[in-house]
């Protein structure tokens, strides 16, 4: 929901970024305010999943100039925990996997780590197992998965839930979910995107990173902007997601003199 | 039979003498390399049970077999050896107890690859031969690959040039014709830049005497070169067969190897694969398949030298009878070779409550951004798939051979030359119905 | 990150402080007078004597072994002191005369002797240097036929066990390592549990090496008869010297018809310096023999000191439906180098046999698993699992896996998997992202690798491993 009097969250001014030097993003100009849903799309290689990454502070990104602000911050200085603790989450395009660390003693650590850090009660392992069964519901999960190793042997569909549970748990004041539709059946999509939907509020923002159109059908965006080459060539609303769809990615090339380039 | 001699050292002695008595003067340009590999058998000893890589293998018996050198006397017919002549491949190099047979041998094309008989090349193409020829199956410490080297006489050779690609295979064929003598076959391949070859090293026997087959091959992959490689050893089993060869890849090359092993009363196959060159990549193959009183002992090496590298080796043994089958698979990654990427299984199927299997895969890593992992495992048949079967109607006889011939077919099928694939597929349909 | 993986690898070994006391030191050197002395010192019957003697005699004849994945300098074993032992004031009525410096130093190494200050429930043997200096618990296990006391009190007091069990596991000549223990050994623990006694507590031993230029060459044996079972714990440090410590041990167990032994050390041994100096020689022997039918021996180490650690714990599976198990944790970090694994030889029919080794290399350390799977031409029906997992932090380290398998029988099932990897730099990133900080993140992917054998130990341990492992691998990681 856009909202005139609401906050700014983040702000990237002109942000490059490359790996190995070459350079990946090539001048990103990005405002994201809270109760706002942001559709960022492109095709393969445009650099959306880059920017996704680079907005976590993953160590193979190297920032080559332009800033990023969070909440007034500067985002740049912190290390990829301490992006975490400030409320910044990214769900993960490809979830890894972690032989023998149970998710749930992965999950209650994590949590425990952001309350600590907001001055909030840390839970212990019993009332942190009544907890993080209500939030399953949410998603469907079935009670095993808790001592399951983390992501170890799960469908594509399991671990993307695991990702939007996490995301339920830790309440991010602003979430990156990276190609979070992919890999996902129809069934699954509408959970996972049920419980998006169920997460947002009007005090945070998340910003949905995909290729496809499937999942805005779901999960409704105020804004869309799409990528090619490392930048944002055109920003609109949700009816853009809808003409990439039916008109393809080729169409933004043949009419370039759209491409403003920066959002409002 | 010769006079009969006990210990190693008298036995080298003797196989030395054997040599000396031959004419050496033929091989000018080689007889430096001749030479110190003479030297270099005089300061070896034959390996014994305990040398750790002998441990399984004992081959004191070759010390009670001084076979001679074998001589040229072949008389063989076209008509002998044709039931070993693979249909669509015109090129053939045929040698008759190791002395090579023109008659024989048949060369397709020689405009597009070099080859034919090392020694009647040798004055052509002495600056390739001289820099390759030793240069990767080294002899220091390696009496077997030593005494090879020392007797080196006919030997194959195949050179495929820069951006050539030889669709017919090509069939190196060492008959062993003669009984009680020893022999010394010798293979070389050098493939240039960009080049594609299938060659197949065939080791067969017109009776089944006693004999002695010790076989070095070399072969270099420079960028990009892409070799397929089949060995069968299928030897009288009374023979014994001791070979090893050596394999050098440079950049983005492929070697592919499938090796059948299925004669011989003793046989040891050392394979030293090593990857010299960034992103390139090696396939294994192993097929052994005994009975009877065989031991067979495989042997593989295949280093990581270079990063971006990947191997992928299976290795497949079906013992019945007393046989006695070795596997000794190491994979060695060296600290320079990031990203490697190495997988190895070595499977065992025990047919027989006397038959017996040492399986030795290893893992010898010093570089942390790897992923390699090996297998091994050894039992029988699985009961559940042969009820399956009989549940179909199937006889348990039927059941189990029907199951012991699709664990070697794995292997079997992978070879890319119909004509050799339907020759094996019989021999081994043979083999397993005889169980 | 791989300056955060560094800094936590490399923390200072806490155990290596030298206690001041006086110590009975035998003179340097070995010969059958050494022997002798020892026997002497020791007041020793003469078949005991008479079993050193022939180990010491097959000794000489022996060379020490090479084909493991280690190097070292030679060895010089008349530069070594074969007995040292902590002078008492005189004989001890009951722990509380213990030399107050002594138990000041156990104290300090958080090893209970006093009985009321004991971990809940564990009875503990001290060996220091060359000899057992304390065994807590005594009494109350006396009271169920248990036996546990040091092999030097067992000699004196139920020779007739000692004489019947010493050896027969790991006969005198066996190999270099076990023949000069059985030349010289000077103390060590003796657990006898008798015929259908569940031992009510965890029985524990705790080595300590305090004079430079001694070694150390303990004892032990364990038995369980019929329907007995047991749970024994081995801990071991040393102080810091410059120079290396040699340690060659010989454990022997013994289990009858449906008996369980389980036997779990945590070995961290001075490692040597971050340069490589000094640190102790670990040469171990450790075998159990499953006589009995059902019977079950199961070996769990954590190896994290030692300059250099030569052990593999086996088990020979002779009755038939027998069970042997091996769970290991070996972590080397700096010039360490562990060569170590299992046997497990397959003898009885439907024998089965678990193994599960987990090698952590970080700094310029090698790290071998070595194992070997027979099965023998009599074991119908056996049964052999092995997984070898490796992980390795930094790229200066090595791993390595050498599995020997030996199948004779054709009903028999042996499966073998092993594998390599790092931490990956992805898991680390995962982590972090959900806010969890670099040095908990490395600990959590280490206990996940290692989750499998940490399971396999006394709780007291399990806490124990964890600590030490994450502390072992502080500052490597990142």
């Amino acid at each position: 929901m856009i909202d005139k009097n609401s906050t700014t969250l983040l702000s990237i001014k002109n942000l490059h970024a490359s790996i190995n030097t070459t350079e990946i993003l090539n001048g990103i100009n990005l405002t994201v305010k809270s109760g706002e849903i942001h559709a960022i799309m492109g095709l393969n290689g445009s650099g959306k999943s880059t920017l996704a990454k680079v907005l976590a502070g993953h160590s193979a990104y190297e920032v080559t100039a332009g800033t990023i602000e969070f909440e007034g911050k500067d985002l740049l200085a912190l290390p990829p925990e301490e992006r975490a603790r400030a409320g910044l989450f990214l769900g993960f395009q490809y979830p890894i996997e972690i032989p023998g660390v149970a998710n749930t003693q992965f999950l209650r650590l994590a949590y425990n780590t952001i309350q600590a850090q907001r001055g909030k009660d840390e839970l212990d392992p019993l009332e942190f197992d009544d907890f993080v069964r209500e939030k399953m519901k949410l998603l469907d999960m079935k009670p095993d998965f808790l001592d399951r190793s983390v992501n170890e042997g799960f469908s594509g569909g399991e671990k993307k839930r695991n990702e939007i549970l996490q995301m339920a748990l830790l309440e991010p004041k602003l979430s990156i979910l990276d190609e979070t539709d992919s890999g996902l059946d129809i069934d699954a999509l509408k959970i996972v995107a049920n419980g998006v939907n169920q997460i947002a509020h009007k005090d945070n923002a998340i910003i949905l990173v995909t290729h496809y159109q499937r999942l805005l059908d779901h999960i409704v965006p105020d804004f869309v902007h799409v990528m090619q080459a490392g930048r944002i060539v055109m920003t609109g609303d949700k009816k853009l997601a809808m003409e990439l769809e039916t008109r393809g990615y080729d169409w933004i090339n043949a009419d370039q003199r759209l491409a403003t380039g920066v959002n409002a | 039979m010769s006079n009969s001699v006990t210990n190693s050292n008298d036995y080298l002695q003797y196989l030395l003498k054997s040599w000396s008595a031959k004419s050496a003067s033929e091989l000018t340009g080689l007889n430096q390399l001749r030479a110190s590999a003479i030297d270099s058998v005089g300061t070896q000893k034959l390996p014994n049970k305990h040398d750790e890589e002998w441990r399984f293998t004992d081959i004191s018996p070759l010390t009670r077999l001084t076979y001679p050198p074998s001589q040229q006397q072949s008389r063989l017919q076209f008509s002998d050896i044709d039931k070993f002549c693979l249909q669509n491949t015109t090129n053939r190099l045929v040698f008759v107890d190791n002395h090579y047979s023109p008659d024989l041998s048949n060369v397709a094309d020689s405009q597009i690859q070099i080859l034919g008989n090392l020694h009647s090349l040798m004055s052509s193409h002495a600056s390739t031969i001289e820099s390759h020829l030793g240069h990767y199956a080294k002899f220091d410490h390696d009496i077997f690959t030593a005494l090879n080297t020392a007797f080196l006489h006919d030997s194959a050779l195949i050179i495929v040039p820069a951006k050539t690609c030889i669709t017919e295979p090509i069939h190196l064929l060492f008959i062993a014709s003669q009984q009680e003598v020893s022999s010394y076959p010798r293979s070389l391949v050098v493939s240039g830049p960009d080049s594609k070859v299938t060659l197949i090293e065939d080791y067969v026997s017109i009776n089944q005497s006693s004999y002695i087959t010790n076989t070095v091959t070399e072969i270099r992959l420079a960028a990009h070169a892409q070799v397929e490689h089949i060995r069968v050893q299928r030897d009288s089993k009374q023979a014994h067969h001791l070979a090893n060869c050596a394999v050098s890849l440079a950049d983005s090359s492929q070697y592919q190897s499938i090796c059948v092993s299925l004669g011989a009363r003793i046989s040891r196959y050392n394979l030293e694969v090593q990857l010299t060159g960034e992103n390139s990549n090696c396939t294994i193959d192993g097929l052994t398949l005994i009975s009877g009183q065989q031991l067979s002992d495989t042997h593989t090496s295949i280093d990581h030298v270079k990063p971006n590298c990947t191997s992928r080796q299976q290795h497949k043994c079906i013992v019945d009878g007393t046989a006695h089958a070795v596997f000794n698979g190491k994979i060695k990654v060296r600290p320079q070779a990031q990203q490697t990427n190495s997988s190895q299984s070595s499977r065992n199927l025990l047919l027989s409550n006397t038959a017996k299997v040492d399986t030795k895969p290893q893992l010898e890593i010093f570089a942390d951004d790897v992923k390699c992992a090996h297998g091994a495992t050894v039992g029988q048949l699985d009961s559940e798939e042969i009820f399956y079967l009989e549940s179909r109607g199937l006889s348990k006889t039927t059941a189990r051979n029907l199951l012991t011939y699709a664990f070697a077919a794995d292997v079997i099928n992978r070879i890319p030359v119909a004509s050799l694939k339907q020759q094996l597929e019989q021999i081994v349909l043979n083999q397993t119905q005889g169980i | 990150m791989s300056a955060v993986l560094q800094s936590l690898v490399n923390q200072p070994y806490k155990h290596g402080f030298v206690t001041d006391i006086e110590s009975d030191v035998a003179p340097k050197g070995l010969n059958e007078d050494t022997i002798r002395l020892i026997s002497a010192k020791k007041n020793e019957p003469e078949w005991l004597l008479s079993f050193r003697l022939d180990a010491y005699r097959k000794w000489v004849t022996m060379s020490e072994p090479d084909w493991q994945n280690v190097h070292y300098s030679k060895i010089d074993y008349q530069d070594i002191s074969y007995y040292s032992a902590p002078k008492p004031k005189n004989k001890l009525a009951s722990m509380d005369e213990v030399d107050p410096e002594l138990l000041r130093t156990f104290e300090k190494l958080g090893v209970p002797m006093h009985e009321r200050a004991a971990l809940a429930g564990v009875a503990v043997d001290v060996i220091f240097d060359s000899v057992s200096v304390a065994t807590t618990y005594k009494q109350k296990l006396a009271e169920v036929g248990i036996i546990f006391c040091s092999i030097s009190e067992a000699v004196h007091n139920h020779p007739e066990l000692v004489k019947k069990y010493l050896g027969s596991v790991v006969p005198v000549g066996d190999n270099f390592f076990a023949a000069l223990n059985s030349a010289v050994f000077t103390d060590g623990s003796f657990c006898f549990i008798p015929k259908g006694v569940k031992c009510p507590m965890d029985l524990s031993t705790y080595f300590r090496i305090n004079t430079e230029g001694s070694g150390q060459f303990e004892r032990t044996l364990v038995i369980a008869e019929e329907g007995a079972s047991v749970s024994y714990l081995e801990g071991c440090t040393a102080p810091q010297f410059d120079t290396n410590q040699l340690h060659a041990a010989v454990v022997e167990l013994i289990a009858l018809d449906n008996a369980n032994i389980k036997y779990s050390t945590v070995q961290n041994w001075y490692a040597g310096d971050e340069n490589g100096i000094g640190g102790i020689y670990n040469f171990v022997t450790k075998r159990g023999l499953a006589k009995g039918v059902n019977s079950r021996i199961s070996w769990t180490q954590i190896e994290t000191g030692a300059a250099i650690t030569w052990k593999y714990p086996s088990c020979i599976l002779r009755g038939d439906n027998s069970v042997g198990e091996f769970y290991s944790v070996a972590v080397t970090n700096n010039f360490q180098q562990a060569d170590t694994g299992t046997k497990m030889i397959h003898i009885g029919k439907n024998t089965r046999s678990t193994i599960i080794s987990k090698g952590i290399s970080a700094g310029h350390s090698n790290s071998s698993y070595r194992g070997l799977v027979r099965i023998t031409p009599t074991a119908d029906g056996a049964r052999n699992y092995s997984q070898c997992d490796s992980m390795l932090i930094g790229d200066q380290c090595g791993a390595h896996t050498f599995p020997y398998i030996q199948v004779q029988n054709n009903t028999a099932k042996v499966e073998h998997e092993a594998s390599t990897s790092k931490i990956g730099e992805d898991q680390l990133f995962y982590l972090s992202q959900r806010g969890i900080g670099a040095e908990e993140a490395v600990s959590m992917i280490i206990n996940g690798f290692c989750k499998e054998v940490f399971q396999q130990l006394p709780m007291e341990f399990a806490v124990e491993a964890t600590k030490l492992l994450s502390f072992k691998l502080e500052g490597s990681v990142g």
